[in-house]
């Protein structure tokens, strides 16, 4: 993670408590923003072996796997669901504990589906008593498969199904997505502003350093 | 609950940074997305490059700049820095400038599309140039294809919008092994009419976008890079 990464981390550490505070949190991200967002969540809400799930809607989960193994993030404890494997004629390879789905549609259904799978006895994929945290990856892409109404429905249900026992974060556009923004942060759930996370950050001049010949990068 | 009617949700666009060009696509490039800009030598394809990473770096968006010339850093930021919307510090943060060469030499496709994976999972950019794609073509003679679709494939679901140049002999417009697994092609084309030398630029396609077609004149600028003039050809 480079210096900005470490700031925003910093930045969600401070917002969300230590341990994260549990039930929902809305956060206004550009779209350009969302994976490296979501990528320092990741670290944050993993830390100390916590469990969590999710749920990849929009591309193969491989894509985080192999992001969250450059990034040196253990995803141990983290269940995915993938809800675009099963039409990606991508074959990219990464091992996770992962459950699929038909598809991306009928979303609404999803809650029931992972209280199903939770349920089972002789499940080793997910625990839904475990769980810390749930995010969904991500809420606008849902759009493109869903109506509102259906992933009004699924958002409610979804928040439901974990009881107020685990940090849900939101991520979502807000300018360009304020329906589903103001849908997501209804019922007086927090929403915290990322949106200037994008922001050119303010150039300072770095000290020139003296690196020896056998070092990487050095004269050669 | 049956979902019949979809959320439609717009696609995502990020500003080229070429003035005039926005205007003729909805507002920019769709996000995220593969496109391939095709021109003979001297059209200005890397100047097109430059300024879609450089209008990225003042946005604060992360870019990464992938040469397939085996060309020093140097050499590169001597040109890049006779434009004056590059700035130096760009090359030292929001652009990082990586060389593909070795892996080329090493003529392992599979190696180099792993190179390139490892490199956009470290860096994380929003914008992507590969520049250019065709010389790979001429390194992989055999398998280029698949390289491409599985490039492509993969550059699509990395959250970035990929900006690919490919070189092409005068009369061709594209390279054709990728022009079909690329979600927009921009061509830059350069005609010699009573004795000079003008230069075009045609948006041919850009899937999701409903895009002004024709060719439209364009100027190159130290100041401003590329620019797409108003007047229509």
């Amino acid at each position: 993670m480079n210096e900005k990464d470490l700031l925003l981390f910093d930045r969600l550490k401070d917002v969300l408590g230590d341990p994260p505070r549990t039930g929902p949190v809305v956060m206004d991200v550009k779209t350009t923003q969302f994976v490296r967002v979501e990528l320092v969540l990741l670290r944050l809400l993993t830390e100390e072996g916590r469990n969590g799930i999710f749920i990849s809607v929009d591309r193969p989960h491989q894509y985080m796997v192999h992001l969250l193994n450059m990034h040196q993030i253990d995803h141990g404890n983290l269940t995915f669901v993938d809800a675009v494997a099963r039409f990606s004629s991508d074959c990219k390879q990464a091992e996770a504990r992962v459950g699929f789905l038909q598809g991306p549609r009928n979303i609404d259904t999803l809650p029931e589906a992972l209280r199903e799978w939770s349920s089972r006895s002789n499940s080793s994929g997910f625990d839904m008593s475990k769980c810390s945290f749930a995010i969904v990856d991500n809420l606008n892409t849902l759009l493109n498969f869903n109506s509102h109404q259906v992933v009004q429905t699924f958002l409610d249900d979804f928040i439901k199904t974990f009881e107020g026992k685990v940090t849900i974060p939101m991520v979502i556009d807000k300018e360009r997505n304020l329906n589903l923004f103001q849908m997501a942060s209804s019922n007086g759930r927090p929403h915290l502003d990322l949106s200037t996370e994008s922001v050119p950050r303010i150039f300072n001049r770095p000290r020139l350093q003296i690196i020896e010949p056998n070092v990487c990068g050095g004269i050669r | 609950m049956e979902s019949t009617d979809i959320g439609r949700s717009d696609l995502a666009r990020i500003q080229t940074g070429i003035p005039g060009l926005d205007d003729m696509i909805e507002g920019g490039f769709p996000f995220p997305s593969v496109i391939l800009v095709s021109g003979t030598a001297g059209t200005g394809k890397t100047t097109f490059a430059l300024k879609f990473l450089a209008e990225g770096a003042a946005r604060g968006e992360q870019g990464l700049y992938f040469t397939t010339l085996s060309e020093p850093t140097q050499w590169m930021l001597r040109f890049s820095s006779q434009f004056e919307f590059m700035r130096p510090e760009f090359f030292e943060n929001e652009i990082v400038y990586e060389d593909l060469g070795n892996h080329l030499r090493g003529g392992d496709s599979a190696a180099l599309l792993e190179a390139i994976e490892k490199r956009i999972a470290e860096v994380m950019p929003q914008r992507i140039v590969i520049d250019p794609i065709t010389v790979v073509g001429e390194m992989f003679k055999d398998g280029y294809r698949q390289f491409l679709f599985d490039l492509t494939n993969r550059l699509k679901n990395w959250n970035a919008t990929t900006l690919v140049t490919g070189e092409v002999l005068p009369g061709e417009l594209y390279p054709p092994e990728i022009s079909y697994a690329v979600d927009g092609i921009v061509l830059l084309h350069l005609a010699e009419e009573l004795g000079a030398r003008r230069k075009y630029l045609e948006v041919l396609k850009m899937r999701g976008t409903n895009h002004v077609t024709g060719k439209h004149s364009i100027d190159i600028s130290r100041k401003e890079g590329l620019i797409v003039l108003k007047a229509r050809f």
